[in-house]
Formats: C-alpha cells, sequence, structure tokens
C-alpha cells in the first residue's frame, strides 16, 4: 500500500493552500465549453499546427486547474487561460526544431485537394506564415478576440505601451501580404 | 496622427466590433475607408481574422472536460506528494550525513588504536557465547561465518527495500 494513502487528510490538506480551486467540475466543464473552441483557433492558426493546438490546449486548461487563477470571473479566467497559452506556444517555438517525423503535422503529407480548407484559412494562412509568432499573436489577440491593448499586455506579458506600434506595423505587413495574395489569387483565375 | 494612424480608427473599430459596418454606417463613412489606409486595413484585417476564427472554432476537436479535469486532479495531487516528500527527503540526507560522521568518527578512533578492529570481530561470537546456541554438529564451522550471515541477509533485505520503493517513485 503506497504511503501516502495512509494519511489522505494531510494530502488533501496540503494541495488546498496551492491550486486554490474555484472552479468544480462542473463549473470547469461549462467553462470549456464556452472557451475551448476560441483557445483552439487561436492556438492553431497561430502556430498553423492543429496537432499542436489540441496538445496544447490541454496543457494550457491542465494548468490553469492547477494553477491559482484569479477569481474575477469568466472574462478574467478567459484572459489567464490565453496567457498560459501564450506562453506554452513561446516555450513551443523556443524548444529546438525536432526532425522527427512523427512530430510534422498531417497536413503536410495531405494531399492539396484533400483537405477541408475554408476560404479564410486558404487567405490567411499564407499570410500569417510570413509573419513573426509575436505578430501572429497579436493580430489574433487583437482583431479574432477583439482583445484591447491593456488585454493584450497582460496576455502576452509585453509592455502595454508598445502593444499599439507593434499591432499597428504587424497589421500594416499583413493586410500587404492580404492584398497581394489577393492581387495574385486575381491573376491566377 | 500617431504611426499613420487615423483619427477615425476608433469610431470605424467601434462599428466593427458592433457588427454595423459596411450598412449601418454613413456613406460619407464607407468613402473615408475607401480612401484611408489605415481604416482600410483596419477593415480588411478585422474581417479576415474574424471569418477565420468563425472557421476555426467550427473545425475544434474538444476532448471531454472531464479528462482534463481528472488529469488536472492528478497533476496537483502528485504536486503535494512532491511538495511532502521534500522534508522526507531532507531528513533522509540528514540522516545519512549523521552515520557517515559516525562511520568517519568511528575509523578514526579505530585508526589511533592501531587499526586492530578486526580483533573484536573474532572475539564478538565468544563473548556472546553464540556458540552455545548453533547445533553440535555444526560447531566445525568458523564462528564468524555465523555473524556474517545475518549481516548478509539484513544487507539484502534492505537492498530490496531501497530497489522496491525507487522503482515505486518511478
Amino acid at each position: 500500500m503506497p504511503w501516502e494513502s495512509v494519511i489522505p487528510n494531510l494530502l488533501a490538506g496540503e494541495a488546498q493552500p496551492l491550486a486554490c480551486p474555484p472552479m468544480d467540475s462542473e463549473a470547469f466543464a461549462a467553462f470549456y465549453e464556452r472557451s475551448a473552441r476560441s483557445l483552439w483557433a487561436y492556438l492553431a492558426r497561430v502556430s498553423g499546427e492543429p496537432a499542436l493546438a489540441d496538445d496544447l490546449m490541454q496543457e494550457s486548461y491542465v494548468r490553469f486547474l492547477c494553477a491559482a487563477h484569479p477569481d474575477d470571473g469568466e472574462v478574467a479566467s478567459r484572459r489567464y487561460l490565453f496567457r498560459i497559452a501564450t506562453n506554452l506556444l513561446r516555450d513551443h517555438w523556443r524548444r529546438p526544431r525536432s526532425a522527427s517525423i512523427e512530430e510534422i503535422p498531417e497536413e503536410f503529407f495531405a494531399a492539396p485537394g484533400d483537405s477541408v480548407q475554408s476560404d479564410s484559412k486558404a487567405m490567411l494562412g499564407p499570410a500569417m506564415r510570413l509573419l513573426r509568432p509575436r505578430d501572429r499573436q497579436l493580430l489574433w489577440l487583437a482583431y479574432a478576440e477583439g482583445y484591447s491593448h491593456r488585454e493584450i499586455a497582460e496576455v502576452t506579458g509585453l509592455a502595454s505601451a508598445s502593444i499599439r506600434l507593434l499591432l499597428f506595423r504587424a497589421r500594416r505587413k499583413i493586410a500587404r501580404l492580404l492584398r497581394e495574395q489577393s492581387k495574385d489569387d486575381g491573376g491566377r483565375s | 496622427m500617431m504611426f499613420g494612424a487615423c483619427v477615425r480608427e476608433k469610431e470605424v473599430a467601434e462599428l466593427l466590433r458592433c457588427g454595423h459596418w459596411p450598412h449601418a454606417c454613413s456613406v460619407e463613412l464607407r468613402a473615408h475607408v475607401a480612401d484611408c489606409r489605415a481604416c482600410a486595413d483596419l477593415v480588411l484585417v478585422t474581417q479576415t481574422f474574424r471569418s477565420a476564427r468563425a472557421d476555426a472554432t467550427a473545425l475544434a476537436r474538444l476532448e471531454a472536460p472531464g479528462l482534463i479535469w481528472w488529469r488536472a486532479q492528478l497533476r496537483r495531487r502528485n504536486a503535494a506528494i512532491e511538495r511532502i516528500g521534500k522534508p522526507i527527503l531532507g531528513a533522509q540526507i540528514f540522516a545519512l550525513a549523521i552515520i557517515l560522521l559516525a562511520a568517519v568518527g568511528l575509523v578514526i578512533s579505530q585508526a589511533r588504536q592501531g587499526l586492530r578492529w578486526m580483533s573484536w570481530f573474532d572475539e564478538f561470537p565468544g563473548s556472546l557465547h553464540l556458540a552455545a546456541l548453533w547445533p553440535a554438529t555444526l560447531a566445525s564451522f568458523d564462528a564468524r561465518f555465523w555473524l556474517l550471515v545475518p549481516i548478509l541477509a539484513t544487507l539484502a533485505l534492505v537492498s530490496g527495500v531501497v530497489v522496491y520503493l525507487a522503482s515505486e517513485r518511478r
């Protein structure tokens, strides 16, 4: 018999102050239903890898539940969740890239015609790939999620004053790329 | 103008946020957006990202929330055990250090007496009258053999316990 099962009360008592869980499983399930799709969209579109988005989304929620997150309502919890996801993405990009075949997303092997690609993905995907990861994050948070500069600063950990300039430059760049792409598509068709 | 931004950007952004662009806004504003690079960029980027978000949210493959909840509970429990284990590990290291110190002290004290420490080992079974405990047929065996057997057995038992604890922790 493992020794920790002999003292379950002690373990339970120890776990409380660290994790400070304000959400029970039902509240979490409801919060998950409301927030998971937008978090997945953020991770998938910013990373460009749906399989990675699956992994990072699960890890984000697990860390969210384990950490003593702010109890200021759903908006703050959501922002905190995006902050965890942003940090996980940053850690992923900092790690040296693996050349293992297991790591390559399935989409890479799919034939060009057989993937379910929406117009928005076909249009935004190539332009996003030409941007720096940080710019992708800023643009998604600002224009897809509708976060204010202060909220983006909270999520990304950047200085609030620099968000405005960074966002302006990133927006100008992606707008140029989108226009060029639509011109190319128009020329081809 | 700041960073090439337009003063009407906020107005356009608000209309986009409320879903009033382009049909529920003035002709004058639409004409402005057509001429203004910053506002045109804002409209293009906002509409593209909103559309991408709508498409991506529909594609999301969600895992059961119960599974994530359970995984988080497991991680919290492991973290709590790890936290409790830290002082125990400290106590173990402290105990080991004390034992090592005592052993070093013993070696030093024995060295001062001329390293005659095997002499007590030879005399030990005799001083405890252990020979009286074993059968007469085995009396021909060396007395030290009967002292080594329980020591080796104890070592084997302790090694087994250590290996078990180490494997359980992994």
